[in-house]
């Protein structure tokens, strides 16, 4: 029972580690259906800056995720107008491999800029955890969990709570029918990207403290983030956060119960799973061809 | 002298070869008996000259691997170096003739054959990775040249019946955890572990150095209460440290390759788990190995090292300073070993007292050369027979502490602290 309940701690703990990564790619599908490749990138970049004003300043990283958000913030606007709007006009789907390319583009930058050695920032919790009886719960990863409740929630409320977010939403619904009524679809598709990657600020920071990283390791953390959000139903929050669940849940218990060698084929088998039974993900609305953005 | 049974081997249509490749020397020896002194390759065993002697080799100095080359090359640079600084070899200055094979087997093959064949090079020294190697080793093997590599450990290649092949690296997978099952046997009976959890990543090398260890250990009386396979690219351990957790093994070993083995260890740390006694294969040699895991938490993590800086064999030091000294970084395992491979052949040459293959070989194949990376010794298919050195964290220096001549400390923590 206590290794159920322990294995039950470390699945969800993860999920919400994943989950906290994958929020602001699948606010970007949802609401602009940009399958924005460069997320984890993002994500590195943002780990580095943590890691850096961390080694030098010995601030605490996780309070730091909050001024690279506002950093990250910026980058995702320039991104979304040097880049992402331009190829948008030719054709949406090019998105897609602009945003691949910026990814590769950026971890050879930062690989320059940073060197290649792996990185982690270790702040005196990083290896600690909190005890309730038997039961161990790792501290960095509850906060980045809460983090990323946080941060869910956050963005629905933006979404369905301000006026920035109803524009937004009616962008997405009819981009035509939103210029009609007076929205500026330019500026709340930038401002919305940009929402977006912020989130990777605190994402950042989170996976500093929980793993090391190089400039490579974006491609693991978008392969995640994809998982997540397939799973869970592209574009839906609370599916995010179900699909990032499953998938910690299910490598907690591959690891405990099975073999751990077949962990890191838990998100293709799942993925396959879904796929079958359920293809637009477990909470996911059906996308009909044509929907969302012209 | 072996040449009948050679012949025996090769078969019909290796005899021809044979045939035509001894024509082709005996002629290249009279060519070059005739030649003029200003003909600098002729030298193909003409022992007498006061040119210099040419070595030949081709080395990946472009292509995927250059960034490992380069230092490889400048061990082989700084050997020579001071080799002539030393009186060069059986009286004669050495220089060496590189080419570039850019990491591709089949340039590789034509450059030794081009500088066997026709540059005839007095001598041969072996190239990069077991790929090359495994390539060029037969080539060397052909033309009855004593082929020294300074890497190249798979199996595959002591498999394959080279009579002149010598592996200039102290020892192969197969002899890897020796040192460490010793330090064990030797341990104080109220410290020795007596139980005993396998964490593995998927990788030929280190799936090979479980089974070992395995036997090994249960031979002395060790207990396995767990053992437990993951993926190279696996990134959370928290359910995997679990699990070893709960089979309260008093000694883990960790067949890690890189950052795997640093994820482990911060989720033993989460959860409060702290072995007695850690060895753990190659993340412990990483840079980052002591930030990542907590510069306190080094203490008493054993880990094996194919060449150390700090090892106490004869010249090691001498070399550490003076490769620093040209090339303004310390030397690599990789620089390390080129210049072993310098050594091996150096010895067998001045031992032989002549360039004459046969006699090289022989003398290699039957004593014990003195390098940087240990005593050496081979067996028939040029394995070599020496000790991978077995090191442990302590005070934040990786500190060796076997073999006893290597010993950097005669201290051996055999309770690790707790984290």
């Amino acid at each position: 029972m206590t290794l159920l309940l322990q294995t039950l701690i470390f699945g969800v703990l993860t999920g919400g580690v994943y989950a906290l990564m994958a929020s602001g790619f699948t606010l970007i599908f949802g609401v602009m259906r940009v399958i924005n490749l460069s997320h984890g990138a993002l994500l590195i970049l943002a780990a580095y800056l943590t890691w850096w004003v961390w080694d030098r300043t010995a601030i605490d990283p996780l309070l730091l995720g909050t001024g690279v958000s506002v950093v990250m913030y910026g980058v995702g606007w320039l991104l979304y107008k040097t880049v992402i709007a331009r190829v948008q006009r030719i054709d949406p789907e090019l998105t897609l491999v602009a945003s691949f390319a910026f990814a590769i583009a950026a971890a050879g930058v930062i690989a320059l800029v940073a060197g290649t050695e792996a990185r982690a920032a270790t702040p005196s919790y990083f290896n600690t955890s909190f005890h309730v009886g038997e039961l161990v719960v790792p501290r960095a990863q509850l906060y980045a969990c809460v983090g990323a409740l946080a941060i869910l929630g956050g963005l629905y409320a933006l979404l369905h709570g301000t006026a920035l977010g109803r524009g937004i939403r009616a962008c997405a619904t009819s981009r035509t029918g939103a210029e009609l009524v007076g929205i500026d679809v330019e500026r709340s598709m930038s401002q919305m990207f940009a929402i977006g990657c912020a989130t990777t600020g605190f994402g950042g920071a989170a996976l500093a403290v929980l793993y090391q990283f190089v400039p490579d390791s974006h491609y693991v953390w978008i392969g995640r983030i994809l998982c997540v959000v397939v799973l869970g139903g592209l574009g839906s929050f609370a599916g995010a956060a179900l699909g990032a669940a499953v998938l910690g849940i299910g490598e907690a218990m591959t690891a405990a119960y099975w073999d751990s060698r077949w962990i890191t084929a838990v998100p293709y088998m799942l993925i396959i799973v879904i796929l079958i039974l359920r293809p637009q993900g477990i909470l996911g609305a059906r996308l009909r061809a044509g929907s969302g953005a012209p | 002298m072996n040449a009948g049974r050679q012949l025996r081997v090769l078969g019909k249509n290796g005899r021809r070869r044979a045939v035509a490749i001894g024509l082709t020397v005996g002629m290249a020896v009279i060519v070059g008996a005739c030649g003029s002194s200003s003909d600098t390759g002729s030298a193909a065993g003409a022992g007498t000259s006061d040119e210099p002697i040419v070595i030949g080799m081709s080395l990946p100095l472009t292509g995927p691997v250059a960034d490992r080359a380069k230092p490889g090359y400048e061990g082989y640079q700084y050997w020579v170096k001071e080799l002539n600084a030393n009186g060069g070899m059986l009286g004669r200055q050495v220089e060496l003739k590189v080419l570039d094979d850019g990491f591709d087997q089949r340039t590789a093959i034509s450059d030794y054959t081009k500088l066997i064949g026709q540059d005839k090079v007095d001598l041969v020294l072996g190239t990069f990775s077991s790929d090359l190697n495994l390539a060029v080793a037969p080539i060397a093997e052909r033309y009855n040249y004593v082929y020294v590599e300074p890497s190249g450990g798979a199996d595959e290649i002591f498999e394959r019946g080279f009579t002149k092949l010598f592996f200039a690296q102290p020892a192969t997978t197969k002899k890897l955890p020796e040192q460490f099952v010793k330090m064990i046997e030797e341990a104080p009976e109220d410290q020795r572990p007596k139980t005993v959890a396998y964490v593995t990543a998927e990788d030929p090398n280190t799936t090979q150095l479980e089974e070992i260890l395995k036997a090994d250990l249960e031979a002395l009386g060790l207990e396995t209460v767990h053992s437990a396979t993951y993926a190279a690219d696996a990134s959370n351990f928290d359910a995997i440290a679990n699990a070893v957790k709960a089979a309260e093994p008093d000694l883990v070993v960790n067949g890690s390759i890189a950052q795997d083995g640093i994820q482990l260890i911060r989720s033993f740390q989460k959860l409060g788990f702290s072995p007695d006694m850690l060895y753990q294969t190659n993340t412990p040699t990483d840079p980052a190995f002591a930030e990542a895991i907590g510069p306190d938490n080094t203490e008493g993590i054993l880990t094996y090292l194919a060449y150390s800086a700090e090892a106490a064999y004869p010249g090691n030091a001498e070399f550490v300073s003076g490769y620093e000294k040209e090339f303004g970084a310390p030397p690599s395992e990789d620089a390390a070993n080129s210049y072993t491979a310098g050594q091996v052949l150096a010895a067998g040459v001045e031992a032989a007292g002549s360039l004459d293959q046969d006699a090289i070989a022989e003398w290699l194949h039957s004593n014990t050369v003195d390098t940087i990376v240990g005593p050496l010794s081979w067996d028939a298919a040029g394995a070599s027979q020496g000790d991978m050195l077995l090191a442990q964290f302590q005070d934040g220096v990786l500190e060796v502490i076997g073999p006893p001549d290597a010993a950097t400390t005669q201290k051996i923590i055999y309770k690790k602290p707790a984290w």
